[in-house]
């Protein structure tokens, strides 16, 4: 080594640096985002196939079993008026022959000041203490029970449950529970779910109009709901997440009953009180 | 809808600042590189010059810790899904690893040479999901004095 020739340094910069790639980072980053959202979207519509055959599935029967222990939101909240609840229960049996739902469907009356009701799996319809605000005759209140009775009928609340478990479970596994990317994309998820369930909601106030018609002869009161909360201003009507609301907006919502009862020869005549 | 907008306002927060931090780093590297240019430095273990000539040897060393902006964040976890060369990474550890050896030539600026340049790299948040991820490069080597200036 102590002989060793001492080593001539050529020192030099680089022309180009080889060690970095020499593309536009944005468009990379839409060209894979573009790719996740299209992956999410197909993954998520054929599991929501899935669901569907699953449902088809599932008798009212077997469900009212496998549901009978779930606890919910409402399970926690105080129950109403005793003899307001027998009401509505009469009212929703008196309707059921109209809709042909053969499976019982039990009323739960909760006390909440939001005009609204649900329908549960496992047979419950709930309805909000404040519905009975907003509606001022029993055809009006019977409208809303017959929407709910008909998402029933059409197993949609199974269909909106199983689509939200699939939601969760891919956005989870593709990036982990609360990843940026979850983040991301939740947007995109609920305006696949929320075309989805206007649909769902269409067709319910539609088989809704049907049955007020079987019950009492004529669909007066069938707005009567919506144009309440028109009025009162408790939903938006048009504001810049209607694209993403799942109920379609009030004003639309009336007029498509309004227009649909004339198609199909419905008339419109006095209301009953409510007890 | 509000957090897509939250999102694609840190996106490109980050794609500008980062961007912009990124541009600047490079041109004061690239300036540093060409006025560091006739420093000698090599991985060898030998000097270049005969080793009886060496006065006095030491370690020296130079580190830097650099982290990614939310824009190259959000493409890495993109690239993830997909796999492939993770681009938004390779200007982060490129320049990690150019800073670390400017920063290790000027800690000893009045040296001869550098020998037995190594360069470690290592991750600080060690993959933890929320971490903000940054990296941490090291150089080291040795620094030799000759008896008298070449």
């Amino acid at each position: 080594m102590k002989n060793r020739k001492p080593i001539r340094y050529q020192p030099s910069l680089p022309k180009k640096n080889d060690n970095i790639t020499h593309t536009r980072p944005v468009r990379e980053f839409f060209l894979l985002l573009a790719g996740v959202i299209v992956l999410f979207l197909a993954l998520f519509w054929s599991l929501g196939l899935f669901v569907d055959m699953a449902v088809n599935v599932i008798s009212p029967e077997k469900e009212a079993v496998l549901f009978a222990k779930a606890r919910f939101d409402w399970t926690r909240k105080k129950s109403a008026d005793s003899a307001q609840q027998r009401y509505l229960q009469q009212l929703t049996d008196s309707i059921r022959p109209c809709l042909d739902v053969q499976f019982p469907v039990k009323i739960q009356l909760v006390k909440d000041k939001e005009p609204n009701a649900f329908a549960f799996p496992g047979g419950t319809i709930v309805v909000h203490s404040g519905l009975l605000k907003s509606v001022r005759s029993e055809n009006g209140l019977a409208f809303v029970l017959a929407h709910e009775l008909a998402h029933f009928k059409n197993r949609d609340h199974l269909r909106g449950l199983g689509r939200s478990i699939v939601l969760m479970a891919l956005s989870s596994m593709l990036t982990g529970t609360n990843s940026d990317i979850t983040r991301a994309l939740t947007p995109v998820q609920l305006f696949g779910q929320a075309q989805y369930s206007q649909n769902r909601e269409s067709e319910a106030d539609k088989t809704a109009l049907v049955t007020l018609d079987c019950k009492y002869g004529h669909v007066g009161g069938a707005t009567e709901f919506f144009s309440t909360l028109l009025k009162e201003k408790k939903l938006p009507d048009v504001t810049a997440l209607h694209y993403f609301s799942s109920h379609p907006a009030m004003r639309k919502r009336i007029q498509t009953l309004d227009s649909l009862g004339k198609d199909l020869g419905f008339i419109v005549s006095e209301t009953l009180p409510l007890k | 809808m509000e957090n897509i907008l939250i999102l694609a306002i840190l996106i490109s927060l980050g794609y500008f600042f980062g961007r912009n931090a990124e541009k600047r780093h490079y041109r004061s590297i690239e300036e540093r590189e060409r006025n560091f240019l006739e420093f000698a430095t090599t991985s060898s273990k030998f000097p270049l010059a005969d080793p009886d000539s060496i006065d006095r040897c030491a370690l020296a060393k130079g580190s830097v810790v650099i982290s990614v902006d939310y824009f190259k964040r959000i493409l890495a976890a993109l690239r993830n899904i997909f796999g492939g060369s993770v681009q938004s990474y390779e200007t982060l550890l490129d320049r990690g690893r150019r800073e670390a050896v400017l920063r290790l030539k000027e800690s000893c600026s009045e040296a001869d040479e550098i020998i037995n340049l190594r360069i470690e790299t290592s991750s600080i948040s060690k993959g933890a999901q929320s971490a903000i991820g940054s990296v941490e490069v090291l150089a080291y080597g040795t620094a030799v004095y000759y008896k008298e200036p070449k």
